[in-house]
């Protein structure tokens, strides 16, 4: 496995409640892995950490072999708007944006000119079943839809990393299994890596491998070959 | 059964966290400031009223079995007014009661000067001040029962029926400037509903203040009902799925708004009250206030802060009608909230029979003008919302940068809440407009280095001048004196016979010869420039003061309006906020899309309203004959800077807050 991110030994402690207990993981390209506990195991303390988010007490995160843990916040907010994606439960979108845009924007910040990124993020939407859509602001896309358009605005930078923190938490079961199986799907045809946080063992089987974390430590690791 | 109306708004009040705490203070505080604005001008306005009757005694109303001559004259010193009220008792009749401000009739030779004039004869040389007065070896004191303000001039002097000053001829309509500032009559008390001429226009003047200012505080207030509005719009929706009716909501709701509002109501109030002695030293028109006279009442104390409520209240219900239609109102707003064209043709409309009203260079009449105020003001409350939305998407159509895109979108995806955030300052930049140039232009050159001395014919003018060299070269005034008849109309005299010494060198040498010259004449006081257009300062003073206070508080509410609309906004979408930050979008962007969004509309419609303020009082310059003074184009750009350091200012407040609510990305549970 060529590895794209890599954390060694990460420690995070919240006062005296440890989340973190010196957990290793690394992540290839092309690979999943969905990171599954019950509530306050650590899962989101650990995507959180593995995306920059959150600053380790202890250990390193390393993105294709450069430490990332130790970056000054501007250079960590770089990298997540550049190298990495981002898809959450819900509420990412900005409501006055329409679809287009919303995808649009992450390559704006990064500087590219509005009308290339406009097209390019317009590229996305028949992939993911977004035809029709550009226009359409996040108050007038379904559940489902607006889930696609994050996950397009998360691989419109074309990202070493998809980061899903319970990416089908607000949806149903159907269009759960239809979200996931595009978000994971699309980022193994971009070579990206992904990384899961989800309490469902449904959505979790899309994953190549399967994290299982409780008090801070992994407990079980699966794995699935995947179709 | 008891409603569980009250218990529960309670149980969610204290159960929304620090956040839905943050919240409910800034809408008290909006209420504070909208209460205060509102009582300072209120106190403003009726100070002015009470303030200006306390001159009422100095015109009594005349009798003709009187018992006493009184007898009115005004003089300068360094060019403020100096009111002088001669009494004399009329030998044989029953004895006159004491005038307010003193203990009792002042007999001849007593003088009685008020506070600020006895410190100012104290600090001035004699022969600038107290030779004006008879020489005495001590001066009585006017209480404030007689005195409109402690920073008053006033003296009044007890004398002979016989004296000169005491004569017709030294009032009524000697000189063509009297114009209220000298008056004679037999007078057996001092009722009178006549004020004087320094105080006639304060009311009037503080009223429009207080209109131009009543529609930001409602604009304040309504923004305060509004703070937090997405919270408890989901709060309120998740209630309404579990089965609360809509009218339990409402009722949840209302006693909320009312509760926050009448608590920073009360807060504004209170602080009203506390600053009552500063807002007492603040000086209108003839100076600072006695405390007394800005207190407004219990009766307006509660009127204000029942108000206030009210509107806070009203705002907060009116934004749950959508959530109280239908449980799935907030999830299914998805449409940005359109303006129709109906407001442009309004406003068309409206600016139509502005320029038919204003068309063929004609003037208008004062209805006019106030009907033409009136329709400007209406017609930029339809029409600011309209413009919001093209400006939103126009800007949007061109933008090539994320924060200005992110502050297009959201101008045209609620352009009322974007135009409710700069209507203030859009308002007071309307205020601006029409009072900087207002300054209806007094000429204050052309006698300049006079003083008049009316005589009763010419002859005697040739006499008076003989003198007046004489008096003059004894202070050691260098002075170049005139004799003027009847047919001098275009001089300092108005028509009136006398003499004019020109004396150059200054304040101190005008006074000096105005002292000197005081025995001379009719027994009409000698008199200077300052006299001769006191009739217009006084109008020009007084609009510029309140044009200058109203400037002031506009900003005052206007800022606190943006500034608490933009926290509003941060606690109000700090989750979308909080998940871009997250994903890497720096702070700034999110900080100047914030910022655009508000600066953008306020550019064009302050800029727009500035223009519409500035042709309103054009036309009421031309209505009064007089020209703009373009000094007040300084003014308006200090009005400008103003506004626009108050606004960076107030949206740069809820920066921290940005920074804080965005801070916390892994607060989402394990």
């Amino acid at each position: 496995m060529n590895t794209v991110l890599a954390g060694h030994g990460l420690v995070k402690k919240y006062g005296s409640t440890t989340a973190l207990a010196g957990v290793d993981v690394e992540v290839g390209e092309r690979d999943s892995l969905a990171i599954m506990g019950p509530s306050g195991s650590g899962k989101s303390t650990l995507l959180h950490t593995l995306a920059g988010i959150i600053r380790p007490d202890g250990g390193q995160v390393l993105l294709r072999g450069d430490r990332i843990d130790n970056l000054g916040e501007n250079r960590l907010s770089a990298l997540r708007r550049g190298r990495f994606g981002f898809v959450f439960q819900f509420g990412q979108l900005l409501p006055e944006l329409p679809a287009e845009e919303n995808v649009a924007l992450p390559l704006m910040l990064e500087g590219t000119p509005r009308r290339q990124a406009v097209e390019r993020a317009r590229r996305w939407f028949a992939p993911l079943g977004l035809d029709g859509l550009e226009k359409r602001r996040p108050g007038q896309l379904s559940g489902g839809q607006a889930q696609r358009v994050a996950i397009a605005r998360a691989l419109v930078v074309e990202p070493d990393v998809v980061f899903a923190d319970e990416p089908t938490g607000a949806l149903d079961q159907n269009t759960s299994s239809e979200v996931v199986r595009l978000l994971t799907s699309v980022t193994r045809e971009q070579g990206a890596a992904l990384v899961m946080v989800t309490h469902d063992a449904d959505v979790a089987a899309h994953c190549d491998r399967i994290l299982q974390v409780r008090d801070g430590r992994i407990t079980h690791h699966s794995q699935y070959t995947v179709a | 059964m008891r409603s569980p109306v009250l218990p529960l708004t309670w149980h969610l009040a204290r159960s929304s966290g620090r956040r839905g705490l943050q919240s409910q203070l800034l809408a008290a505080g909006a209420a504070a400031v909208g209460a205060f604005v509102m009582l300072v001008m209120i106190a403003a306005c009726l100070g002015a009223g009470a303030r200006a009757d306390r001159t009422a005694w100095r015109t009594p109303d005349a009798d003709r079995n009187g018992t006493a001559v009184q007898a009115l004259a005004t003089t300068y010193v360094r060019h403020e007014p100096l009111t002088v009220v001669s009494l004399a008792q009329l030998p044989g009749r029953p004895l006159t009661p004491a005038p307010p401000g003193l203990d009792a009739f002042p007999k001849k030779g007593e003088v009685y000067v008020s506070p600020a004039l006895a410190a100012l004869l104290h600090e001035l040389p004699a022969n600038q001040l107290a030779d004006r007065f008879p020489r005495v070896r001590s001066y009585g004191t006017i209480g404030a029962a007689g005195l409109a303000s402690p920073d008053e001039l006033v003296a009044v002097v007890g004398r002979a029926p016989s004296e000169p000053a005491m004569s017709r001829t030294a009032a009524e309509g000697a000189s063509y400037y009297d114009q209220d500032q000298a008056a004679r009559a037999v007078v057996s008390g001092f009722s009178s509903a006549k004020r004087s001429l320094f105080t006639a226009s304060d009311q009037a003047m503080t009223l429009i203040g207080v209109v131009l200012l009543a529609m930001p505080v409602v604009v304040l207030s309504a923004a305060a009902g509004r703070l937090g509005a997405a919270r408890r719009e989901q709060r309120l929706a998740a209630l309404r799925l579990a089965g609360a009716t809509p009218r339990q909501i409402l009722a949840m709701t209302a006693v909320e708004a009312a509760a926050v509002g009448a608590a920073g109501a009360l807060t504004g109030a209170l602080a009203y009250v506390a600053l009552l002695p500063a807002l007492a030293a603040i000086p209108y028109g003839i100076g600072s206030w006695y405390t007394g006279q800005l207190w407004v009442g219990p009766a307006w104390l509660s009127a204000v802060v029942a108000a206030v409520t009210a509107l806070i209240t009203v705002s907060a219900v009116s934004m749950l009608r959508q959530v109280a239609a239908s449980p799935l109102g907030v999830a299914q707003q998805a449409n940005p909230r359109r303006t129709r064209w109906i407001r442009v043709v309004v406003f068309v409309v409206a600016v139509g029979c502005i320029f038919r009203s204003t068309g063929g260079g004609g003037q208008l009449t004062a209805r006019q003008l106030i009907g033409l105020l009136v329709l400007f003001y209406g017609a930029f409350w339809l029409f600011g919302p309209w413009v919001v939305d093209r400006l939103g998407r126009i800007v949007g159509r061109f933008a090539r940068r994320p924060a200005t895109l992110l502050a297009a979108r959201r101008l045209s995806d609620d352009p009322r809440g974007a135009w409710r955030t700069v209507s203030g300052l859009v308002l007071a930049g309307f205020a601006a407009g029409f009072f900087s140039v207002s300054q209806i232009g007094a000429d204050t050159s052309q006698y300049r280095d006079q003083v008049a001395v009316i005589t009763a014919n010419a002859a005697d003018a040739r006499q008076a001048a003989t003198e007046a060299r004489t008096l003059l070269g004894r202070v050691g005034v260098t002075a170049t004196v005139t004799v003027k008849g009847e047919d001098a109309y275009d001089s300092l005299l108005g028509g009136s016979p006398g003499v004019i010494a020109h004396v150059p060198g200054g304040t101190d040498r005008i006074d000096t010869a105005v002292t000197a010259l005081t025995p001379l004449g009719t027994g009409h006081a000698p008199y200077s420039q300052d006299y001769a257009t006191a009739y217009d300062r006084t109008v020009v003073d007084r609009i510029a003061e309140v044009s200058t206070a109203t400037l002031a508080l506009s900003f005052v509410v206007a800022t606190a309006s943006a500034g608490l609309t933009a926290a509003a906004n941060v606690l109000d979408r700090r989750r979308v906020y909080g998940l871009l930050r997250l994903a890497g979008t720096p702070l700034r962007i999110l900080d100047r899309a914030r910022t655009r969004e508000t600066v953008l509309p306020l550019a064009v419609l302050a800029g727009g309203t500035t223009a519409m303020g500035v042709y309103g009082s054009y036309q009421l310059n031309k209505a009064v004959g007089a020209t703009i003074d373009t000094s007040g184009a300084l003014q308006l750009l200090a009005c400008v800077l103003i506004g626009a350091l108050a606004m960076f200012a107030a949206i740069g407040g809820s920066r921290p807050l940005l920074r804080r609510v965005t801070a916390d990305p892994a607060r989402a549970a394990d």
